[in-house]
């Protein structure tokens, strides 16, 4: 009770309570919730409840979350991700007719959601088997279920065989253990059995294919038998389709060459065969049934060559128990994709292509809806890969499709009637790296600055008035755009919101970020008009046959360096168009550090860090550090090569001055020793190697990361105590870390008044190289930090604030500098002096202000890195977060000194000016009487 | 020859000459008693007094003891305003400005008016002395100022400590800059 009263009193004395404003909040700041890829089996239109009139789109993405999206707007209505972001590429998702809720499944984990708000209902955990399917029993013993809907899940290694699942509740009602060894492939259902799929591999060839049909009541095995598949199936892979949940489930495989199509309706032995309609080499064959029991039991058969694709259609005869083919459609060029809808029994598929959409009745090859698609840039030489659509059907034609559909850019596309309605970038959930690029007017003006900077005064004057006059060009735009801006400026909108495309602001809040997702496609975001979409291409039109495996992404006047592991040498694009530079057209730029200091790069070689002179890898060594003891090197941070600092010394309250110790060559190493279970952080000069401070923790759970960050004369890291480990307490800590040159103040250490320095040949006077003076305090923190890093401003007079990710809370939290201030007196209430200075007596847990919260409502998850970069405004520096989500703000860490807030009433301040003004016309008669009157009389 | 006039008699004689001194008595008045003198006698006495015009010298000592006078004045008022200043506290408000402001400008108005506060002490004989006191004066003027300083350190608005001077220090230069190779 005292540790809360003293914390909520702490919280109330903090002097900084950044907050984001609520006229702010939206404005400032974007957030694309994104899902990820959506897997085509697990994404479906399907309506929140029963007595729902819209329909929501579901989706399991590649990622593992399931998501619902508005089909109106493209937003997010909810979304979850139960699993840690696993890498299972194993999940399903599905839902009974007319149910509440959404059934998922991923490794272990099977959860209902409420599908109209996303809330779980119940889940159930098989420990140790691994989900492989799972169907929804649509209906019981031929009769259609109005009660929950029960679930039978497939399940592999551990328990193998599958459970029904009580659809309320998640109980198992029955379970049907299979004990043969065989590898378990699917489950499908059909109104009256449950047909459980497995590849039975002999000791001698090919897999075969078994089915074994189940009493949905019981979970009895009824029936088994073995189909011949011959040597074509050998895995998963081989079988095309296995039909869930329709009247006639079906089992389709082919040939390894694509050319042969064989066929089986579960429940019989018989095989159809067909051949593929195409000369050219099919490549892939795809095969789209309606997933309801009381459809029609028809179902296409999609061919994709490398230039076109076509498709067939067939139907299955019941009774006969025949399969035979109705009709084909024609072979379009290009890739296109094609969807099953169904309205009551009828079966529609969708063709969609890049420039069309085309509807067709299973029953016949008429075409009952045909809409051009209108181009969009976002999809701009995309072409569709797969897509979930719904039909509206009156008097026997199609009156109405839309279909959300995947983009081979990484798209995910609403095409309503051949409009696009919305696209959402479910690339960007797959980034890696980001990094700022400057637009490029300001580029251009730097340049042109340099330039002037590099000649003699007359040149640069001359210079100047060229480029004067050039500028001219933009006068009349100016000048017509002044009303607009004067009204925007009145009326109190922020005109922020009317700028489109890329364009120069006055206040530099609109840059570039350049971000590569994982398997090489690079976009680019202007986070000035909330995150939108500048540029996105696919790195493998010019590196084919690359696999790309996260690259790295450098930044440099007008275009960005991309490297990976995949290729040799690096690509050259341009920041702002997005197209390839060759070598030849880039300027080589001097290397940002100043002609007379030497450059020392430095490496991870084998697990130990080693310095090199100049950028050669492969010269000597000038220095190498290894940890003692046998500590492992997890991660080094090195402070940015941008790292503006306003004041070299802190003030104190008696206005003395301890100084800092900036070294812009120093480097913080995380090691870890594993069997021990301790971290050590290391702080070393990279010039030289030097080591010029270290910290030991134990109890360190060291399977959490560690980040760290450094900047200015500070660095940071947050570590995970662990309990089990001996400890007595399991929890977060931060620790920080703040350097100085001497303990004393107004000293500037062995080093002295002296204006430069070497740490690698350090002056024989002084002796060793200086060692920095270093106070450190550990603060506990209520969550896991997964990331740091420091705002960046102009010039580095605003004060910094720490920006951590919390992967727990889904949140970025900026912390404000002063909270963490290692100099907060510790046992002691702070003297008058150091209250002065904004220092508060120590507390050793730092609750985090919900004020400190950057992304307010959002949900920001699965942030991998959160990239920060000056503005145009001192006070204001701007936050970019990737990873999964995408997730934009602007930080005033010491408020936003430079700069009118919006609250400020530019009408009223015009009205005063204008009454000012009146009131003067009215009084200067008046006392021009009186001074007259006054000479007169005297 | 015409006979002399007869001498008048001695009553006229007492009456025209009224006695010219008292017949000194060895007797003192009684006390409360004045003698009565003459309106002749009193305007002649006054006449007396004022035209006993004092010497150059006394005119001189009396000019300079005015002036020292004049000079110590400004000491007088310094505890006062100590006090005054010392209560304002050392926050930066508008009295306190005032106050400091008041305290800087009295002492150098004054030191400038040196010549015409002094002027009317200023005689030849006066002039070598009044150095001294102008000297004084001036000091006791620092002094008011010197409390005028005092309180603008106390508010630390001197440049008497390091940090004042910091923004004119500068970052040192490494010789060696290191950079991650992934940098480069």
């Amino acid at each position: 009770m005292r540790l809360h009263a003293a914390l909520a009193l702490t919280a109330c004395l903090a002097p900084h309570t950044l907050a984001v404003f609520a006229d702010d909040a939206y404005h400032i700041d974007y957030h694309h919730a994104l899902v990820g890829f959506p897997k085509h089996d697990a994404t479906f239109f399907q309506q929140p409840y029963a007595s729902s009139k819209a329909s929501l789109i579901y989706t399991l993405s590649q990622k593992q979350v399931i998501g619902a999206v508005n089909p109106k707007d493209g937003a997010l209505v909810w979304r979850q991700a139960p699993s840690t972001w696993r890498n299972d590429t194993h999940g399903i998702l599905r839902s009974g007719e007319e149910q509440d809720t959404v059934i998922s499944a991923v490794g272990d984990n099977i959860i209902a959601w409420s599908a109209s708000d996303g809330r779980l209902v119940w889940e159930t955990r098989i420990n140790g088997a691994t989900v492989e399917d799972l169907e929804i029993l649509q209906q019981e013993d031929g009769t259609p279920n109005n009660n929950a809907k029960d679930a039978v899940v497939l399940l592999s290694e551990g328990s193998q065989g599958l459970k029904r699942l009580d659809g309320k509740t998640g109980r198992v009602k029955w379970t049907y253990q299979d004990t043969s060894g065989d590898t378990p492939f699917q489950v499908s259902t059909s109104p009256t059995t449950v047909y459980y799929i497995s590849l039975h591999t002999p000791m001698l060839g090919g897999s075969k294919i078994k089915v074994t049909s189940l009493s949905p009541v019981t979970g009895k095995k009824l029936d088994q038998y073995t189909l011949n598949s011959d040597s074509e199936i050998s895995s998963h892979e081989h079988i095309l389709f296995a039909g869930a949940n329709t009247a006639a489930p079906l089992l389709a495989w082919t040939d390894k060459s694509n050319k042969v199509l064989r066929v089986n309706i579960i429940g019989t032995k018989g095989i159809s065969s067909f051949n593929s309609p195409s000369k050219e080499a099919v490549e892939k064959i795809t095969l789209h049934a309606p997933n309801r029991v009381n459809s029609l039991v028809h179902f296409l058969v999609e061919y994709q060559t490398a230039t076109g694709h076509s498709a067939e259609i067939y139907h299955v005869d019941l009774k006969k128990s025949s399969v035979s083919k109705a009709y084909s459609l024609p072979e379009l060029g290009g890739r296109g994709t094609f969807t099953t809808s169904t309205s009551d029994a009828n079966v529609y598929f969708t063709r969609i292509t890049a420039g069309e959409v085309t509807v067709v009745s299973s029953a016949s090859h008429r075409i009952v809806g045909h809409w051009p698609v209108e181009g969009s840039t976002a999809l701009t030489g995309a072409h569709p890969v797969h897509g979930v659509s719904e039909v509206v059907v009156k008097s026997d034609s199609v009156s109405a499709v839309r279909s959300a559909v995947l983009f081979s850019n990484g798209q995910w596309a609403l095409i309503r009637n051949g409009e696009i309605a919305w696209t959402r970038p479910e690339f960007l959930s797959e980034a890696v790296s980001a990094v700022w690029a400057e637009l490029p007017e300001e580029e251009a003006l730097a340049h042109e600055l340099e330039v002037e900077g590099h000649q003699n005064v007359l040149a640069a004057y001359i210079h100047r008035v060229k480029r004067h006059i050039r500028d001219l060009e933009h006068f009349p735009a100016w000048l017509q755009n002044i009303p607009t801006r004067l009204l925007g400026n009145l009326g109190g909108k922020s005109h922020d919101s009317a700028i489109d495309g890329i364009q120069h602001d006055s206040f530099g809040f609109h840059k570039l970020v350049v971000i590569a997702t994982e398997n090489g496609r690079l976009a680019a975001l202007d986070v000035g008009s909330k995150g939108s979409l500048v540029w996105n291409i696919d790195l493998h039109q010019f590196a084919p046959e690359t696999t790309f495996h996260g690259p790295t992404l450098k930044v440099s006047r007008g275009y960005v360096e991309v490297k990976d592991a995949g290729f040799q040498g690096s690509l050259f694009i341009n920041s702002t168009t997005g197209g390839l530079l060759s070598s030849k057209d880039i300027k080589v730029e001097p290397s940002s550090l100043p002609g007379d200091q030497t450059l020392v790069s430095f490496d991870l070689v084998n697990g130990e860090l080693k310095g090199f002179l100049g950028a050669q890898p492969d010269s000597e060594p000038v220095w190498g550090f290894a940890p003692p003891n046998g500590e492992r090197i997890v991660g080094f941070t090195a402070r940015p090569i941008k790292d503006p600092v306003a004041s070299i010394g802190k003030v104190l309250g008696d206005r003395r001055v301890l100084y800092k110790y900036l070294n812009p060559n120093l480097v913080v190493v995380t090691a870890v020793l594993d069997t021990a279970h301790s971290a050590s952080i290391y702080l070393l000069d990279s010039a030289s190697g030097n080591l010029l401070h270290a910290i030991s923790h134990s109890d360190v759970d060291i399977t959490r990361s560690i980040p760290s960050t450094i900047s200015e004369n500070w660095f940071t890291y947050s570590l995970t105590i662990d309990s089990a480990s001996g400890s007595t307490f399991k929890g977060y800590q931060l620790v920080v870390a703040e350097l100085f040159e001497s303990a004393i103040p107004d000293d500037r250490g062995p080093l002295g008044a002296s204006s430069n320095s070497s740490t690698l040949l350090p002056s024989s006077v002084r002796g060793d190289a200086a060692k920095p003076h270093v106070l450190s305090q550990t603060y506990l923190i209520p969550e896991e930090i997964s990331h740091m890093t420091v705002t960046q401003t102009k010039q580095g007079i605003t004060s910094r604030e720490l920006l951590v990710t919390l992967p727990e809370s889904n949140s970025v939290v900026g912390i404000p500098c002063n909270v963490i201030d290692p100099r907060r007196p510790v046992g002691r209430d702070p003297t008058a002096q150091e209250a002065t200075e904004g220092l508060t007596r120590y507390t050793p847990a730092i609750i985090f202000d919900p004020k400190w919260h950057l992304n307010h409502k959002y949900e920001v998850m699965g942030v991998k890195g959160v990239i920060t970069s000056e503005s145009g405004l001192e006070s204001t520096s701007l936050v970019f977060a990737y990873g999964f989500d995408v997730f934009g703000t602007r930080v005033a860490p010491s408020f936003a000194f430079d700069v009118l807030g919006k609250g400020f009433n530019k009408v009223q301040m015009l009205a005063t000016v204008a009454a000012l003004f009146v009131g003067v016309l009215f009084v200067a008669p008046l006392v021009g009487r009186k001074q007259i009157n006054t000479l007169w009389t005297a | 020859m015409p006979s002399q006039p007869p001498p008048p008699p001695q009553w006229v004689l007492d009456l025209n000459s009224a006695p010219v001194s008292k017949p000194k008595s060895s007797i003192p008045d009684p006390p409360g008693y004045t003698a009565t003198v003459s309106s002749k006698q009193k305007s002649q006495s006054s006449k007396n007094a004022v035209r006993k015009a004092p010497t150059l010298e006394e005119m001189d000592t009396l000019k300079v003891k005015k002036a020292w006078e004049l000079a110590i004045a400004p000491a007088k008022q310094l505890p006062m305003n100590a006090i005054g200043m010392y209560m304002t506290g050392n926050t930066l408000q508008i009295f306190s400005i005032f106050m400091v402001f008041t305290l800087f400008k009295t002492p150098v108005m004054a030191v400038l008016s040196l010549q015409r506060v002094f002027a009317p002490f200023e005689t030849p004989g006066t002039s070598n002395r009044l150095i001294a006191i102008k000297v004084v004066y001036v000091l006791m003027n620092m002094l008011m100022l010197g409390l005028g300083i005092w309180k603008v350190n106390q508010m630390g608005l001197l440049p008497t400590t390091r940090s004042d001077w910091l923004a004119w220090e500068g970052e040192r230069t490494w010789s060696e800059r290191a950079v991650p190779r992934e940098w480069l």
